[in-house]
């Protein structure tokens, strides 16, 4: 059995997801109802017996770390596993990181002592289920220096992602940040392979070539500038494709918009979401507070007027009361007051907000604390909703962290 | 005529690096441990450092990193009594690790052919 380290990017700023992110790095914005992004790579961690991690944040990283330190202490420190958070700590450099190969660089510190076979490079910023296992198989039986992990999607998507180019044995040929006319997958001209920012390296050859990058006046990107580098010179770079058995592709999203994020959101409350947060075998971990059950209450006589708490394919997390309102098609996290003749359609509303009696929203996402007052209407008329919110092109409202009025 | 900073924290050896590599031919400036030697590089860069390891105030590798950091071009050669440091990634970074002996000759050598490599 190699020795592995995992080292998680978790220092992206997430600008698309303005305002989520806000007030929290990409990773720690919450998802789910209970959830927060990074959940999904640390739960893959954890399943995959992998329990020697570090994440290394970067900016805005209080509540990045204060969830990890509450929701992530279920490691055996005992046991020498470890799920740390380190903080851009300077010592190469005077600089916040220039790029993703020189987070690791500026790191390099951190894989001395144990020295491990193999490093798994991960970024919590995105959401998926997987099994690092197998790719550290497929790594090494290639003989690889590098293993990328490779998804298909949709051609449309090029301009947001790295795409591969393979050979019949799926050794890296190419490799292109963000290309506007894409390699597409062979028989499948509607389709990419997108690198899921995840790799596999030998450590002593990535040592080597993050040496060699961070000397050359480069952006310092494993995907625009490490990678290329190490398939032109001949390097072993192999990509690990994420299918299932029957080699459909895997379910992946970087919810990297606010409109992505909200598509991946409501996926969650179909009937059978492309993502199953219930499978039993692979159970997604995060920070549970001590919340009371879910509740709805208040069972009137609607036909003459009366108040009627109910909840219809939705999510709804621990310590919410849906007090004579009505929900539809949402996900209401922990704590959320949803009071009387108010309704919420088509929405998430995060932690400890409070819709108040006979308010109304549709199509938005309501950031923390928020209170949205008495009658007050979000989703119906965008142009009024822009005064108050932010109101993205596909018009899905968002309302800031701690939203109230005066 | 190429400039070299050599970094010790020993004046003797200082003394002696200094000497012996001027009758090579090269133009020499001294620093005494790696914040000085980073300050020397901020205000006229050479073109080579010989770098030791143990130092007081910053040492070696951490200067090492530093030089690095900044994506300047300028070769490093590490100059350690110590060849266990060769385990430290960040001495990779390093062009190359000469131990430290009484006899010169290879240290010369190898200023020499890391400036030819430069100027190719």
């Amino acid at each position: 059995m190699k020795s592995v380290t995992t080292l998680v990017l978790a220092g992206g700023k997430g600008e698309r997801l303005y305002p989520l992110t806000r007030d929290r790095a990409k990773p720690a914005v919450p998802f789910g109802g209970i959830y927060r992004i990074i959940d999904f790579t640390l739960s893959n961690c954890i399943n995959s017996g992998l329990r020697h991690i570090y994440v290394l944040s970067q900016y805005k990283s209080l509540s990045l770390s204060r969830h990890i330190q509450q929701g992530w202490n279920i490691v055996s420190g005992a046991l020498g596993e470890y799920v740390t958070v380190v903080p851009a700590q300077q010592r190469i450099n005077e600089d916040w990181y220039k790029g993703t190969a020189d987070a690791i660089f500026q790191n390099i510190y951190l894989l001395q002592k144990a020295t491990p076979d193999l490093v798994l490079i991960l970024s919590g910023d995105h959401i998926y289920k997987m099994d690092y296992r197998d790719m550290i198989h497929f790594h090494l039986q290639k003989g690889a220096d590098v293993t990328v992990a490779s998804v298909e999607m949709d051609k449309e998507l090029s301009r947001e992602l790295g795409v591969i180019a393979v050979d019949a044995d799926f050794r890296i040929q190419g490799f292109e940040e963000k290309p506007e006319t894409p390699r597409t997958v062979r028989s499948k001209p509607d389709k990419i392979l997108a690198s899921m920012g995840v790799y596999v390296f030998n450590t002593e050859i990535m040592v080597k070539r993050l040496i060699e990058d961070a000397k050359r006046a480069t952006e310092h990107d494993f995907g625009k500038n490490v990678i290329p580098a190490m398939v032109a010179s001949g390097d072993r770079v192999f990509a690990f494709n994420f299918v299932d058995g029957e080699g459909q592709a895997e379910y992946w999203r970087d919810v990297g918009t606010v409109e992505a994020y909200f598509d991946a959101s409501m996926d969650l409350v179909s009937i059978c979401p492309l993502l199953n947060l219930y499978d039993t075998k692979w159970p997604i971990h995060t920070y549970h507070a001590p919340n009371p059950p879910a509740k709805t209450i208040l069972c009137e006589d609607t036909a003459t007027g009366g108040r009627r708490g109910t909840a219809y394919d939705s999510i709804i997390a621990g310590g919410a009361i849906i007090s004579g309102g009505e929900v539809r098609k949402s996900i209401i996290s922990a704590n959320v007051r949803v009071d009387s003749y108010a309704r919420v359609e088509d929405s998430i509303l995060l932690d400890d907000v409070r819709v108040r009696e006979g308010a109304k929203i549709k199509n938005a996402i309501v950031d923390k604390y928020s209170e949205i007052p008495e009658g007050m209407t979000i989703g119906y008329d965008l142009s009024d909703d822009v005064k108050n919110f932010t109101v993205t092109e596909s018009g899905i409202v968002v309302v800031s962290k701690g939203f109230r009025l005066p | 005529m190429a400039t070299l900073l050599i970094v010790d924290d020993e004046i003797n050896q200082r003394k002696l690096y200094q000497e012996e590599l001027r009758d090579e031919g090269y133009r020499i400036q001294l620093a005494r441990n790696g914040k000085e030697a980073l300050d020397s590089i901020a205000e006229a860069p050479p073109d080579l450092v010989v770098l030791d390891i143990r130092m007081p105030v910053m040492d070696g590798l951490e200067a090492l990193g530093k030089i690095i950091g900044k994506e300047r071009n300028i070769p490093v050669i590490i100059h350690s009594a110590y060849s266990s440091y060769k385990d430290d990634f960040i001495s990779w970074a390093a062009d190359d690790f000469v131990v430290k002996s009484s006899d010169l000759t290879e240290l010369k050598r190898k200023i020499r052919a890391l400036l030819e490599r430069k100027q190719v």
